[in-house]
């Protein structure tokens, strides 16, 4: 009851504002960076975050603009969401303690010409700072938050039983590459090809947000995906949910050339989604193996708990050889 | 007269010389306008865009269409205003809701165009805008 009378005492002084926070909910835990080709995955289950006292703590996080854009939201699980995934990116990175110690609150954020969203720092913080990337995605029922060093990186997530309202060869003949019409065409189980589907959506959305253009800057039909087994080379729509090999991605604007800088993940995520991670290669010295993709899984509440996740909730299904 | 007084006004139709656009203004990024052989200043901004503004009812389809792609229910509001995000549209519910608007419209969206309709009125200008072509 004390600590509740301490909260709601609190002025707008972003210090006093901290401490009081604090003081009535665990400190955001600092984390160490990612090294290189690892990328942090922070993730949040909105269903799981009821307490509408820490919901109107989290709203004090955000900056007026964000505040605006989460009340255009229509419909109290939409602002919800919203909320969640603006204090997701601010607290994430606020752990990671740039500079020394950071208030999510003072981040600030800057969108490139086609929109993506990256973090904007003083001069003076410039050097470090600068080399830290995020992308955020999220559905109504979860909200990923991705975070490398170096490395830009896509996110993208979708619920396994999205459903579309359009036929799937009718959509991927429309949008998707002619190779991968032949690759969905192939699989006979229609929940498979579902599957596979939305497995292809989220590889390839993931792949236009770690270039930082989006779907309007990178047509999904000038590239393709394919699902590479080590064994014969070819694509194989196994539908298993072990290790499918190596995803790579083409463009098909140079037919001969793989876009072999982007390395994938894909990740069943909380048994209710896939989660597809794209990321720059890290360059490969002479001779050396280039460092494979490594991927720590947290799920969090931000201000009240952190979980290391692994096993079946952050099952990898491809692309981490 | 009309007056630009700040950074947003649409000119929602035609203008011949010496007319005056009566509709209502919404939403320019820059305007230059030679009205009577007069200039209006041109505002400091990017992207240019004069046309007619769809009829009520193109834009009352394109409203039922993304009411059925998103599940809205029936008290929720649609209107020409309203934000595709802001409704809770993901990328792929746009990409279905443009790939309805094709089948509803017999038109053809370029994939440059479908993620930067970001309003139920863009997506009935823009239609309109096909379908006159065609």
């Amino acid at each position: 009851m004390i600590l509740f009378r301490r909260v709601v005492i609190f002025t707008m002084n972003s210090v006093c504002f901290q401490r009081n926070f604090a003081a009535a909910l665990s400190p955001l835990v600092p984390v160490k960076l990612p090294s290189r080709m690892e990328a942090h995955l922070w993730y949040v289950v909105p269903d799981e975050v009821k307490s509408s006292f820490l919901l109107s703590n989290y709203l004090d996080i955000l900056s007026p603009c964000e505040k605006e854009n989460v009340s255009r939201m229509r419909g109290e699980q939409l602002q919800k969401a919203a909320l969640l995934a603006r204090v997701l990116v601010r607290t994430t990175i606020a752990r990671y303690q740039i500079n020394g110690q950071v208030n999510p609150r003072s981040l600030k954020f800057k969108k490139n010409i086609h929109g993506k969203p990256e973090l904007e720092w003083d001069d003076d913080q410039c050097q470090c700072a600068s080399r830290l990337q995020f992308n955020i995605s999220h559905t109504s029922s979860l909200i990923l938050c991705g975070v490398t060093v170096d490395s830009p990186i896509g996110v993208d997530l979708e619920e396994k039983q999205r459903k579309l309202k359009n036929n799937i060869l009718a959509f991927a003949r429309r949008y998707f590459t002619p190779h991968e019409v032949k690759f969905l065409s192939s699989i006979s189980d229609p929940v498979v090809q579902h599957q596979h589907f939305v497995k292809l959506w989220t590889l390839k959305e993931s792949y236009v947000k770690a270039l930082g253009r989006g779907f309007s800057g990178l047509p999904f039909r000038m590239f393709t995906i394919q699902f590479r087994t080590t064994e014969n080379g070819d694509s194989c729509p196994s539908g298993e949910t072990n290790n499918e090999g190596e995803i790579i991605v083409k463009s098909l604007e140079d037919v001969n050339s793989f876009s072999s800088n982007w390395q994938f993940a894909l990740l069943e995520l909380a048994g209710s989604h896939y989660a597809a991670i794209c990321m720059e290669k890290d360059e490969a010295v002479e001779g050396e193996v280039p460092t494979p993709m490594k991927l720590t899984v947290r799920k969090t509440i931000p201000y009240v708990r952190d979980e290391l996740i692994s096993g079946p909730d952050a099952a990898v299904i491809s692309g981490l050889t | 007269m009309a007056s630009f007084t700040g950074t947003t006004a649409r000119v929602s139709c035609a203008l011949k010389q010496g007319q005056v656009p009566s509709s209502k203004i919404s939403n320019v990024r820059s305007v230059s306008l030679p009205i009577g052989g007069r200039s209006f200043p041109s505002l400091k901004a990017r992207r240019f865009q004069v046309f007619c503004a769809a009829k009520p009812e193109t834009v009352n389809k394109v409203c039922q269409i993304v009411r059925k792609q998103l599940a809205l229910p029936d008290d929720a509001t649609v209107t020409g205003d309203s934000k595709f995000a802001n409704l809770g549209a993901d990328s792929l519910d746009t990409v279905e809701i443009v790939m309805g608007l094709e089948e509803e419209f017999g038109i053809s969206v370029e994939e440059e165009s479908a993620q930067s309709i970001t309003t139920v009125q863009e997506a009935a200008d823009m239609i309109e805008k096909l379908i006159g072509k065609k």
